[in-house]
């Protein structure tokens, strides 16, 4: 890197990042954008992602002032349409390589499959540069340049050698992949560097990974590994002088997916009594000779409909249910032990930055939401 | 308003009036992150901003607008100045009397639930549109399409699952000329009865498994588990009746664009163009099944008529399907029949009973030729 960090830059202005949100506001937020995302078929999720960020980000701060996050669900939306408009035809496309090639060599469409994934890199890329372009710190924005697809075909060749050397080469690829990122990261005409490498990363984990083969060892390794990867990454980030260190430690998030893990646990139980009461109903409405009558193929259609309507239902809660406990553990949680682990050096490089760059579109953010892969 | 050149400001506030506050306003003018710690001073029509007794801008309250800010503070935007110019209120005294001045920074409950309520309806008008589409236009759209749809199209879709299917069963086909011979007639003389000009080509896969099916573009596989099951020439006859009907129907040209219509549209409802997730599924398996039945009931009256043209009867057809399949209604299968892409059974069968004739036309196959086709695999 050309970046040398002032690793000791004597007299430097130091602050620690506070996450100052209160975790019932925002669960009250996410609760209220499920039961929202169930009455509008899921169209919510545009403005409940921009809650959650808007939320997330007023409340941290550095030096007393905290971030703010300017997008707009419409954006989100826009975004999604034009995405939906140009993938429709890249979809049909598809279809029609994808039998041509069947015709020549049967199951020879496979490999179609990969430029979707070179696609949602693409996209992944496009998204970071939507969200960093709605960040504002002290009334200047954070930006990037870079094109998605330079990325894109980077990160395919990467997880193509992370294949080839079974998973070894993944702590580079993570490495080499964020340097891409933030060497194309500005924060006005601060431009980012990342120093993290590949090898501390590999260091950090390996022997957990190793580890992760004993049955059950997984609950305990991942997190930790989560937490290091973590810690590594932000203690990596600079922006011009201003250095980056978390002391995040590999154990804090163990809690926070246990709790994930319980209270999926508990869905699952109370789940499994609702089902019991529904058959119960059943069993009332159309009694034991319907029961029979059904085990004899004398069924009626609307007995099916209305079973396959409660399954659907069922499913929909368990998955919204299951959405509130990810969000409020695996987002806010870790956004929240993240932040508070960090520490900010040499602030006073940046104390007179010039804003520069320009919000961009939310295309990526649309492309990520239909491949299924948005994050947040 | 210009932020940016500082002006004197007549009569310079005395300290007095402005009570030094604990808690200073900051500024940021949105130009670099400098702080500019200011103080307000309220006028008829808007804030100025003074800076050490300059006035480095003037805020109409008309276009003040709530930012998001951290706990306490009021973050205020101004429609009429740079996009990311901020102004950081922290004394509570102060922010009443800016939104006691201003209406949009007053936090608005009512317009919020518009607002949602809103969203909510035009959800739910996009939900009843997609489904009015999937449900009435697309049965109409495939139906509408199918017939433009150029026969070499079918026949390389046709191609492409040949290649599948020769794969998947190991390439063994059964090829004894006599048994060819006869099978050849058999679907000859079928199609005839059935009106088809589509050019035919069949293959016997050498499997134990009892079935029989279709290929876009005229081809028709039969699987020897299920000729060994067959006791007569018409029953076998009945169901390569029933695969030609699919074929008459161009059934696969109409399924493709019907699944491929519902799937994009249903993942367009849930956010997943790509069809993956679980609801996308669950929904998409009822209305494609529902479709498909519709398919293969049209299918069996095919095969109904064909056979009756022959003076034979469809009730062979029937029979045979029962033996094969066994009775649906019970069992696991059973519990799953609304889904499943047949008809039930029993109910098929009972069509085919209410349509037997007694025997007019001559056997469609000599006995040594159903011997041949019988042994087609030996």
């Amino acid at each position: 890197m050309n970046h040398t960090p002032v690793s000791s830059a004597p007299a430097g202005r130091s602050a620690n990042v506070v996450f100052s949100g209160e975790r019932r506001d925002f669960r009250r937020l996410v609760t209220r954008g499920a039961l929202l995302e169930l009455c509008t078929a899921g169209f919510y999720r545009f403005w409940l992602a921009t809650d959650m960020r808007r939320h997330m980000w007023s409340h941290t701060s550095v030096e007393g002032d905290a971030v703010e996050y300017t997008g707009t669900a419409k954006e989100l939306l826009i975004g999604f349409l034009i995405a939906l408009a140009i993938l429709v035809p890249i979809y049909l496309v598809y279809a029609l390589i994808g039998i041509e090639a069947e015709r020549a060599q049967a199951f020879a469409s496979i490999p179609l499959v990969l430029f979707f994934y070179a696609f949602a890199q693409f996209a992944i890329y496009r998204a970071r540069r939507y969200r960093a372009s709605r960040t504002i710190w002290r009334g200047v924005r954070f930006w990037m340049t870079g094109s998605g697809w330079s990325y894109s075909w980077r990160a395919c060749l990467w997880t193509l050698f992370g294949v080839i050397t079974v998973g070894i080469a993944m702590p580079w690829r993570e490495a080499a992949l964020e340097r891409f990122k933030m060497r194309h990261s500005y924060y006005g005409d601060l431009q980012g560097a990342f120093v993290g490498t590949g090898g501390r990363l590999f260091k950090r984990v390996w022997w957990l990974w190793v580890l992760s083969l004993v049955p059950l060892a997984i609950l305990f390794t991942y997190p930790t590994i989560k937490g290091r990867t973590w810690q590594w990454w932000v203690s990596g980030i600079r922006f011009g002088n201003v250095r980056f260190e978390s002391n995040l430690e590999g154990s804090t998030l163990i809690g926070l997916y246990w709790a994930v893990f319980g209270w999926g646990l508990l869905i699952l139980l109370i789940d499994g009594a609702l089902i019991a009461a529904a058959f119960g109903i059943a069993w009332a409405v159309i009694g034991s000779n319907g029961f029979q009558k059904i085990a004899q193929g004398q069924i009626l259609a609307w007995h099916w409909y209305a079973a396959y309507g409660v399954n659907i239902a069922n499913y929909l809660l368990i998955a919204l249910a299951v959405g509130v406990v990810v969000r409020i553990y695996l987002f806010r949680g870790i956004w929240e032990r993240i932040a508070n682990s960090t520490s900010v050096h040499g602030l006073e490089a940046a104390d007179n930055v010039r804003a520069r760059g320009d919000a961009v579109n939310a295309l990526g953010e649309g492309f990520a939401d239909s491949l299924d892969i948005g994050g947040l | 308003m210009d932020n940016g050149a500082p002006q004197p400001v007549e009569a310079t506030p005395p300290a007095a009036s402005m009570a030094p506050t604990p808690m200073p306003t900051v500024f940021f003018d949105g130009l670099s992150n400098q702080k500019h710690v200011v103080e307000l001073r309220f006028q008829p029509q808007g804030i100025d901003l003074i800076e050490n007794g300059w006035g480095i801008g003037t805020w109409p309250y008309a276009d003040l607008r709530r930012a998001d800010g951290p706990p306490g503070a009021l973050r205020i935007a101004c429609a009429s100045t740079l996009p990311l110019a901020r102004l950081e209120v922290r004394d509570p005294a102060l922010q009443a009397e800016l939104i006691a001045r201003s209406g949009a920074l007053a936090p608005n409950a009512a317009a919020e639930r518009t607002q949602i309520g809103r969203i909510v309806a035009w959800s739910l008008a996009a939900v009843a549109s997609i489904l009015l589409v999937v449900l009435y236009g697309i049965p109409v759209l495939a139906e509408r399409l199918t017939p433009l749809i150029p026969d070499a199209f079918e026949q390389r879709m046709g191609d492409a699952s040949d290649q599948q299917i020769k794969l998947m069963f190991g390439r063994r086909t059964c090829d004894r000329a006599d048994g060819k011979a006869a099978l050849t007639k058999l679907l000859k003389t079928l199609a005839e009865a059935g009106d088809l000009h589509v050019s035919l080509q069949s293959d016997v896969l050498a499997t134990p498994v009892p079935n029989a099916f279709a290929l876009p573009g005229g081809r028709v596989y039969l699987l020897n588990g299920l000729i060994q099951r067959a006791i007569s020439v018409d029953e076998l006859a009945g169901v390569l009746a029933h695969e030609l009907g699919h074929v008459t129907h161009r059934d696969h040209i109409r399924k493709l664009i019907h699944d491929g219509g519902t799937a994009f549209l249903v993942g367009l409802l849930f956010g997943d163009v790509t069809g993956s997730g679980a609801v996308v599924f669950a929904t998409r398996s009822v209305l494609d099944s529902s479709y498909s039945r519709e398919a293969e009931s049209n299918a069996d009256a095919f095969a109904i008529v064909v056979m009756q043209k022959l003076g034979r009867s469809p009730k062979p057809l029937g029979d045979f399907l029962f033996r094969i399949t066994g009775a649906e209604g019970g069992g696991a299968r059973g519990s799953l029949s609304i889904l499943a892409s047949h008809p039930l059974t029993e109910a098929r069968r009972e069509i085919m009973t209410a349509a037997d004739r007694p025997i007019t036309g001559p056997d469609l196959l000599s006995p040594a030729e159903w011997s041949a086709l019988k042994g087609i695999c030996r």
